[in-house]
């Protein structure tokens, strides 16, 4: 068959170019042991964070003593007051302090029942470090919605409530690493076509009884194949470099299925519209960094200005690595993520359809 | 302007192609017997890869239209290139695949069955004397080694028609010998259509040569009738010793030209009297050592028509 014949050829040209496969999955895992190296066992960091219980019930004091206590990086300080932690703080003795307002117990016993109800923490803390403090504030955001999903006890005895989930920084960079590696199809998708179409293989080949769309679905194909590949890997990579895999695997992997069959149409976009590999390269990173910033996969989105955020979400990544976050870390399944799900499914059609009708133009003589 | 007729193996009908304000093709009338080896000589730029595209459906005319095997390249494309096999002038290879796995994509992609795909890739590979080399990736072969390939990769599919568009471009003698012998072979089975701009390849291959120029056909025929019917003068070459001032002046009241140099004397004109020079040569007392007719080239032949040399 065609198809089949012209997708073999393309994975073989790939997966017998050491420098092409190392690229597309060497890249990625480097990343993923450098963070996996600087944020794990001895050298984890200890962010001193102020804890102040206003609310004052069983909840709030199982949420303190408990939940806080079980991150690791975290070195809780409970204080009684605001103003001594403000002190504390502005002399560097603490990273952040949390003030957990009246109506916190009251918040997560509603979710526990399933009633969903906004649960509000203020936190104040250190703007002079950037970084970490976005940190802080995923780490805290994690662990409280961690806590507010553990099941409900029976007795309201003192009974220690345990904390599934201790996150650390592995579980919040594992998942934007593989988004990271997937975005990196975008240029190898684009070479690939490039390639074929400037040394006259694809002209070559239209010689040949070759539709326009047996290309682009042999290339496809191909992509697909090392997209699984690449998905396998990185999701035991990170497992084995200490993330948590509390969801669906099955579900996780779909994420990032779809986000990887999105970054194969920005390639066939992108090779559209060039006409050699010194034009596709450049215009296809051009995409991919700005991509992987937007994403959330090296630093919080949340951080970022309204404009920006919106922007970032009118591309698939950040909805894959929130979904991907969401499903990994805290266990959630489709319910939570479908929205995320469903944007991906018809951005990947979209822009295959885009891709389709680009290259079929590109083809014309 | 000729009317169809399907007995051809190719046929073009007044086939053109312009880039912009330049015209590649220019209304090119071409009919191409079937079994017949033909060649498109010409220069670099007189179009002969323009015609291969549009023949092969690579490049859609700007007027006129061509007809493989009955089959017109405009309306059934897919046809044509079901039964078409082209080599392209650019050596183009999956150089990450061996020689039989480029083989076999282009025979998979014709349906050619699994148990015939591999007797014939082994067959052709074999006698293209790439045999033992079948399972190295072709980024390792030579030059003329990926040129074989290149050719052979237009027969895998056993197609009707066979386009080879400067099959022996850059290629050193032996390897260029090496490959004619295999298309003199391939002769008795295919249609083929070469393009050359190889005067001694045109002359050593073809059946029928046209020769091409400014994206037309200024002559046609075999290389015999090209080379007698065309050229309007005959030229002698003389080696002598003792050849005077006296003696050349005496030739060139009855010939056109006569040129010395050292001791070769070149006369040209429309009618050579092979005998009567010989003779006035002798009375005038040159001593003669040689004298022949000059057999005329395609070079000539290209010379005489557009003016140009046909430059290698």
């Amino acid at each position: 068959m065609r198809l089949l014949a012209l997708a073999s050829r393309n994975l073989k040209e790939i997966y017998r170019d050491p420098l092409a496969l190392g690229f597309l999955l060497g890249f990625p895992l480097v990343f993923m042991l450098l963070f996996g190296a600087i944020f794990s066992g001895d050298t984890l960091p200890e962010f001193t964070v102020g804890v102040i219980d206003e609310d004052n019930t069983m909840m709030s004091q199982a949420f303190v003593d408990q939940a806080l206590p079980m991150v690791p990086v975290l070195e809780i300080a409970t204080y009684d007051d605001t103003g001594t932690a403000l002190k504390d703080l502005k002399f560097g003795e603490l990273k952040a302090y949390i003030v957990i307002p009246p109506g916190f117990g009251q918040q997560v016993s509603s979710n526990w029942q399933g009633t969903k109800a906004d649960i509000l923490l203020q936190m104040t803390y250190d703007e002079s470090d950037v970084m970490i403090s976005e940190q802080l504030i995923t780490i805290i955001n994690d662990v409280t919605l961690a806590f507010a999903r553990v099941e409900m006890p029976v007795t309201v005895d003192a009974k220690p409530i345990h904390v599934e989930n201790q996150i650390d920084y592995i579980d919040f960079i594992g998942p934007g690493i593989i988004i990271f590696g997937l975005l990196i199809l975008i240029p190898t998708s684009a070479r690939t076509i490039v390639r074929d179409k400037e040394k006259g293989m694809l002209s070559r080949l239209l010689t040949t009884p070759t539709h326009p769309l047996d290309f682009i679905l042999g290339y496809s194909l191909s992509n697909v194949a090392i997209t699984i590949a690449q998905i396998i890997i990185f999701i035991f990579g990170a497992w084995a470099m200490g993330m948590d895999i509390i969801g669906n695997l099955g579900l996780a992997f779909l994420v990032f299925f779809l986000t990887g069959l999105c970054s194969i149409g920005i390639g066939m976009v992108i090779a559209s519209l060039s006409r050699s590999e010194n034009q596709a390269e450049p215009l296809a990173w051009l995409f991919a960094m700005p991509l992987a910033m937007l994403s959330g996969c090296w630093f919080s989105i949340e951080m970022m200005p309204s404009y920006i955020r919106t922007v970032a979400y009118a591309f698939p990544y950040a909805h894959a690595i929130d979904a991907s976050r969401g499903i990994l870390i805290r266990g959630v399944g489709l319910e939570a993520v479908g929205a995320d799900f469903l944007f991906l499914a018809g951005w990947a059609v979209a822009i295959f359809a885009i891709g389709v009708v680009l290259f079929r133009r590109s083809m014309r003589s | 302007m000729t009317s169809p007729n399907d007995d051809l193996a190719v046929q073009t009908l007044n086939l053109a192609r312009k880039f912009g304000d330049l015209v590649a093709v220019d209304g090119v009338d071409l009919n191409i017997k079937q079994g017949e080896l033909f060649a498109l000589l010409g220069p670099n730029g007189a179009g002969k890869t323009t015609t291969i595209n549009m023949l092969c459906c690579l490049l859609k005319p700007t007027g006129g239209t061509a007809r493989i095997m009955g089959h017109d390249i405009l309306k059934q494309p897919y046809r044509v290139k079901d039964i078409i096999g082209v080599s392209p002038q650019e050596t183009v290879l999956s150089e990450r695949l061996n020689s039989r796995e480029n083989l076999e994509l282009i025979g998979r992609i014709h349906g050619v069955g699994a148990t015939e795909l591999k007797t014939r890739s082994q067959e052709l590979l074999a006698t293209m004397g790439l045999g033992a080399r079948a399972k190295d990736q072709v980024r390792k072969f030579s030059g003329g080694m990926k040129r074989r390939l290149n050719i052979i990769m237009a027969l895998i599919h056993d197609p009707q028609v066979v386009f080879l568009d400067e099959p022996t471009l850059g290629l050193d003698p032996q390897a260029r010998r090496a490959i004619w012998e295999y298309i003199i072979r391939l002769k008795k089975e295919k249609t083929i259509l070469l393009t050359t701009h190889y005067m001694d390849e045109a002359d050593f291959l073809a059946d029928r040569i046209g020769i091409m120029d400014e994206g037309k056909i200024v002559a046609l025929g075999t290389s015999h009738e090209l080379k007698n019917n065309l050229l309007e003068k005959q030229t002698m070459v003389i080696q002598a010793q003792d050849i005077t001032e006296a003696a050349i002046e005496k030739v060139r009241t009855k010939y056109a030209e006569a040129e010395v140099t050292g001791d070769t004397l070149v006369i040209s004109d429309k009618q050579l009297g092979f005998q009567e020079i010989v003779g006035l040569l002798h009375q005038a007392g040159v001593a003669v050592r040689s004298a022949y007719m000059k057999e005329p080239t395609l070079e000539d032949v290209f010379l005489q028509i557009t003016g140009k040399e046909l430059r290698e």
